[in-house]
């Protein structure tokens, strides 16, 4: 695995919001197939860190490398590389004047020129996959927060990407909703998509993934397999984290 | 739209308990009787002063009369249909211009949008009826009236613009640039789309005010409403009843256009922005 060029790659990346410094020397590297957890206490920089990697934030040094190609700053090859990277947001962030249908077949028509009828038929099998094609004709308000989650996990399908980023994609939801959205979730890490997730969820990091980074302010802390990082965290920031989660 | 009403009075007043209907009850019948009063005196006051008799209103009953107001009532829509076109695209211009990033584009917008919300639109309208033919310039009335019109609602339009781009959510903007669609094709595929309708009772008020500014069309001779209105003043020697019903058109023209609006707003249909999408928690 380390010998191919990973989908995504950080290296010494810093960025400041005025004094307060969010990303402190970033190095991470996501190879293709590979499912990786971002976790850490609220304004940790995770989700700054997963926001930076389709440039949605800006960084201040160090380099972004996308399948080894340093990532645009600007323009067309910008828009293209954001294409090739699907995001999923923790408020769903649908189209709100489109409907399900148009949500979906908005980027394939626009972005990567395919026709009409070719970009709704794959939008159907895409949002059947997702277990919403019979709210295909209705408005992104009539639908629950699980299943407007969901179509917006299939609009980011629907570019064919080589990497997803999931800022929080559950944190939105209501309790019960929340299984519905990491079962496609799961579906997809089996499949083999390159994903970079920000949550809270432990038992989805566990399952599903093969890496868990964890930050705080600003740093990366620690990173491991799923078990050695739960049942064996190394540092003593990493302890107080998982006890509080875990309600001690 | 009513619903919407509804549930704003919803909110400014709680449901009523008892003390409170009876005492609604009782102003009710009362501002009922002085509103009856008041009518009654203004009848009386213009049957006093001889405003009732017929040949102020007998020239009503003529088809010509009518014929003609209701070519200045076209004259007014022309101008008015016109005006609101032309605003209506060269607000969405100078608000792009306003909001580009390029600092004299941004500056020249403003200053132009501030000139022209600034200046009443009556000055505007001497400026293109005698500035302009100081320089040499004739323009035909028709567009001595409706440029000046269309110019002080653009700046008007341009902020309301602002205020709903303003009010789309950055997700919008960030999800369909996340799908790859570049910066200008979300202005206009995502952003303004959602812009426009949370803007539209705004934008309907100031197409109510398009038709109000059209009447000073008389500074121009352009046979508008207003205009005709005049005329037929002189040829009659009534000021009172024709103001009257030029007045009654004008509201009525108003009115259309509200309704207009509630229906607009009832097309569109559902909320466009769920409470979720807005404030994530």
């Amino acid at each position: 695995m380390s010998t191919q060029t990973p989908v995504i790659e950080l290296r010494h990346v810093d960025k400041h919001y005025g004094d307060l410094h969010v990303l402190r020397d970033i190095n991470l590297s996501v190879h293709k197939g590979e499912v990786l957890v971002l976790i850490g206490p609220s304004g940790s920089g995770k989700s700054t860190l997963c926001r930076t990697i389709n440039r949605l934030e800006t960084i201040d040094s160090g380099e972004i490398l996308i399948e080894g190609e340093p990532l645009p700053q600007e323009g067309k090859a910008l828009a293209q590389m954001r294409a090739e990277i699907g995001m999923v947001f923790q408020s769903f962030n649908l189209f709100a004047h489109k409907t399900i249908l148009q949500n979906v077949t908005l980027g394939p028509i626009e972005v990567l020129g395919m026709s009409k009828a070719e970009a709704e038929a794959r939008a159907m099998e895409l949002l059947r996959r997702v277990g919403v094609d019979a709210q295909a004709a209705k408005v992104p308000a009539q639908l629950s927060g699980g299943q407007q989650q969901r179509v917006a996990i299939a609009r980011s399908l629907a570019m064919q990407p080589k990497a997803m980023l999931f800022d929080e994609p559950t944190s939105a939801l209501d309790p019960e909703m929340i299984n519905e959205v990491l079962e496609v979730m799961v579906e997809l890490a089996r499949e083999g998509m390159t994903m970079v997730v920000v949550t809270h969820e432990m038992n989805f990091a566990r399952r599903v993934s093969n890496r868990v980074v964890f930050m705080a302010d600003g740093q990366i802390v620690e990173e491991g397999t799923p078990t050695e990082f739960f049942d064996h965290p190394k540092t003593a920031r990493a302890k107080d984290f998982l006890d509080s989660i875990r309600g001690h | 739209m009513s619903a919407h009403t509804t549930s704003m009075r919803d909110a400014l007043y709680e449901a009523p308990g008892p003390r409170t209907r009876r005492l609604t009850a009782i102003l009710t019948i009362v501002s009922l009787v002085l509103v009856c009063i008041g009518l009654a005196l203004v009848v009386r006051q213009f049957y006093v002063t001889g405003q009732l008799d017929a040949k102020y209103w007998a020239f009503f009953a003529q088809w010509s009369t009518w014929a003609y107001l209701l070519e200045g009532f076209l004259g007014t829509l022309v101008v008015a249909v016109t005006a609101a076109g032309i605003s209506l695209v060269l607000g969405v211009v100078l608000m792009l211009g306003r909001t580009s990033p390029i600092m004299p584009i941004s500056v020249v917008s403003r200053v132009i949008i501030d000139f022209f919300r600034g200046v009443p639109s009556l000055l505007l309208i001497y400026f293109f009826f005698l500035g302009l033919p100081t320089i040499g310039l004739y323009l035909p009335p028709f567009w001595m009236i409706t440029i000046p019109v269309s110019l002080a609602a653009s700046g008007v339009l341009a902020e309301v613009f602002r205020a709903g781009v303003n009010a789309v959510p950055k997700g919008q903007t960030e999800a369909a640039l996340s799908i790859g669609l570049t910066p200008g094709k979300t202005m206009f595929k995502i952003v303004l789309p959602q812009a426009l309708r949370i803007v539209i009772p705004s934008l309907i008020s100031q197409l109510v005010v398009v038709v109000k500014d059209t009447t000073v069309a008389y500074v121009v001779s352009y046979p508008d409403l207003m205009q005709n209105g005049r005329v037929l003043i002189t040829t009659h020697d009534s000021v009172v009843s024709v103001y009257l019903v030029t007045a009654i058109i004008y509201i009525l023209v108003n009115f259309a256009i509200n309704q207009l609006s509630i229906a607009m707003a009832r097309r569109s249909g559902n909320p466009i922005i769920s409470r979720t999408t807005e404030n994530p928690t």
